[in-house]
């Protein structure tokens, strides 16, 4: 059944990975049917569908972020912070551009979803610099930031949500998107096309490979001359570009910038990963599987609230479905716990 | 395959247990119609009564109410998502109590775009696409504590006002109200701090009400816009011994609440009428599927509760609603 141990960590990349890989999925079929069989008939319409996908976007974002952090064996808990940073910091950017008659139009949304993306991916930056630099656990430093972004957000909002002018950011996760011919809201195809990116990433690039060497064992890979720091730093400013994209994303869906947003999002994001099949002990992860644990959370949630399931129950069904998840990654890995 | 199975299995064994697994696909038909209603979140006593109300009315109509709270308390994601997946589940109507006044727009909308009407209650919505507005009058409520607060100071003291809450629009106008009231009570009144928030839950609002007792030794009436704001408030208060030496004016009521009111630890509680108000929501929904005409503006009323009325006849009825059925 389980492979030989490598000497070297669980640096592998032979078909048992594939196997791995396969267990969130079954996981989400299994809730799909579970729901499609109990829940009322709507549950298996194609409205339903794209609902369920459409609020994937944001948690599944930040959990491709917090995919690179995690395989290389960190922690982010500041992306539920930096996600509302990021809200703000676009609210703000897009009035600021707006109000002064400048780049009106197509230009400023993009431009303040990018100032948005900047400030978090610096937020992260700064993590990464003193997780690695400093040798200071990534858990304390970004529990740190999770309180200085949150901070950050409701200084720069003053304690409210921040109004914005209608613009197209506001329809890019609407479940009927404008125009009808995209299918899927344009969140939804960010999503996947970040997916794909990530995914290629981490097989296929030698930053990904060094990202899972310093993950399973990162002594190691420093004697085979991997630079160690500098790559957890581009880990971290990584994972904070991804919440600032989903930040984005919230503020899409939210319309205002909102400083108080996301709260505990963190706790989702992840979960996502490590239902996944993401190790926290590092060294195991896949964009996919980091999407569809994300997915099997919000069927979850959709199917709770069509069976009028109070709440306390899917509290319950998600918290046992993410330690089975971590049941079976003690499973495949005995000795990491 | 081991562990699949140890998951299915427990999964199974917790939906068995958690009564999730009604029987489904009743006829169409013969079905009442499905009545949404989606409050801030569900552990206030507020939103009991207003769940209490509603039910009332789907009983009275033979209605279904489904009544769902955003998974995380005060989360508006969380509640777009909530209205999300009512539309997706196609209720006939959506009686809902948004948590930001404008963050919850584009979700409405797509409600009505989706040919699902949808009444606001308690709390205040931008744009037109929803049909009537069920609530208290806040600023209202807001002024009848200002002028409590002022006749029991005889028009002069140092006041604090905590406000509660980041983008919540009914407490604004509270507090608004309020600021209203004090500056027509005369210009002896100094309000000392109006600019802290409580936040969310009682813990939070606590913690901000210890600091600003600390940080003014000498305060003469506070007022706090909301129950959680004024639980929190209270418990700063009596923590620090100093309840019952100022006069405190709270908005809504629960059992610690009232008892502090009996002690003389609270001087006065405005009271909405959340019964009222998710019965009316309910009724006005249904009036709207039937095609009958409905006012934009329903007001559910405000009383003022002091340790003089707590007893009378039209109090007593306030805080003691029927109970909803299976909450």
């Amino acid at each position: 059944m389980r492979p030989a141990r490598q000497p070297a960590g669980r640096f592998r990349f032979f078909p048992f990975r594939l196997r791995g890989g396969l267990g969130p999925v079954i996981g989400l079929v299994f809730v799909v049917l579970l729901f499609a069989v109990l829940g009322p008939a709507p549950f298996s319409s194609l409205y339903n569908a794209k609902t369920i996908v459409t609020q994937t976007v944001i948690v599944g974002i930040g959990a491709l972020g917090m995919t690179f952090v995690i395989v290389s064996g960190g922690i982010d808990l500041s992306v539920g912070s930096l996600v509302a940073l990021s809200t703000v910091v676009t609210a703000v950017a897009l009035n600021a551009l707006t109000g002064s008659g400048g780049a009106a139009g197509p230009a400023a949304p993009l431009l303040a979803a990018l100032a948005g993306i900047a400030v978090c991916a610096a937020c992260g930056f700064l993590s990464g610099l003193i997780t690695a630099r400093l040798r200071v656990v990534s858990f304390i430093v970004t529990l740190g930031m999770m309180q200085i972004a949150r901070g950050l957000a409701k200084w720069l909002g003053r304690e409210q949500t921040v109004m914005t002018p209608v613009n197209w950011l506001q329809k890019a996760m609407l479940v009927d998107p404008e125009p009808g011919w995209l299918l899927l809201a344009p969140g939804v195809w960010l999503m996947l096309g970040l997916l794909a990116l990530v995914a290629v990433v981490l097989k296929y690039t030698v930053f990904g490979r060094h990202v899972f060497a310093i993950g399973s064992n990162a002594q190691t890979a420093r004697l085979c001359g991997v630079n160690v720091p500098g790559r957890r730093i581009a880990v971290f400013a990584l994972g904070g570009a991804f919440a600032g994209m989903a930040g984005v994303m919230q503020y899409a869906n939210l319309t205002v910038g909102d400083p108080t947003a996301a709260a505990g999002m963190e706790l989702d994001v992840i979960a996502a990963v490590v239902i996944g099949g993401g190790s926290l002990s590092g060294g195991e992860g896949s964009a996919a599987g980091s999407i569809v644990g994300a997915l099997i959370m919000a069927v979850l949630r959709n199917g709770c609230n069509m069976l009028g399931a109070p709440n306390y129950v899917q509290e319950i069904l998600i918290g046992a479905i993410i330690v089975c998840a971590v049941l079976i990654d003690r499973l495949r890995n005995p000795r990491t716990v | 395959m081991r562990a699949l199975s140890l998951v299915s299995g427990l999964l199974m064994s917790l939906c068995l247990a958690a009564g999730c697994g009604r029987p489904s696909g009743e006829p169409g038909a013969a079905a009442p119609p499905a009545i949404a209603v989606i409050p801030k979140g569900t552990t206030h006593s507020f939103w009991k009564a207003v769940h209490a109300g509603a039910e009332k009315a789907g009983r009275e109509l033979g209605a279904e109410v489904i009544w769902q709270g955003p998974h995380k308390e005060d989360d508006r994601q969380m509640q777009i998502q909530v209205v999300q997946n009512f539309i997706s589940r196609r209720v006939a109507a959506i009686v809902l109590a948004p948590l930001d006044d404008q963050a919850l727009v584009p979700p409405v909308q797509a409600a009505v775009n989706r040919g699902i009407p949808v009444v606001i209650i308690d709390s205040g919505l931008n744009g037109d696409a929803y049909r009537s507005f069920v609530a208290t009058d806040n600023a209202r409520g807001g002024r009848l504590c200002a002028e409590r607060l002022c006749t029991l100071l005889n028009g002069t003291g140092k006041v604090v006002m905590l406000r509660y809450q980041e983008g919540s629009a009914s407490t604004a106008r509270r507090e608004a109200g309020f600021l209203e009231g004090m500056a027509a009570c005369g210009t002896d009144i100094e309000l000392i701090s109006t600019d802290q928030y409580a936040g969310a839950t009682i813990e939070k609002a606590f913690q901000a009400a210890q600091n600003l007792l600390n940080r003014f030794a000498e305060i003469d009436g506070i007022f706090c816009p909301n129950e959680s704001s004024t639980q929190g408030m209270l418990r700063a208060l009596q923590t620090a011994g100093r309840a019952g030496d100022v006069y405190f004016v709270g908005f809504d009521a629960n059992e610690t609440l009232l008892k502090a009111v009996r002690d003389g630890e609270i001087h006065g509680l405005a009271l909405q009428d959340p019964f009222r108000m998710g019965y009316l929501g309910v009724i006005t929904a249904a009036r709207v599927l039937k095609g009958e005409p409905v006012a934009p503006r329903i007001d559910t009323g405000v009383i003022l509760l002091t340790p003089d009325t707590i007893d009378t006849p039209a109090i007593r009825a306030l805080l003691n609603p029927p109970p909803a059925p299976d909450a």
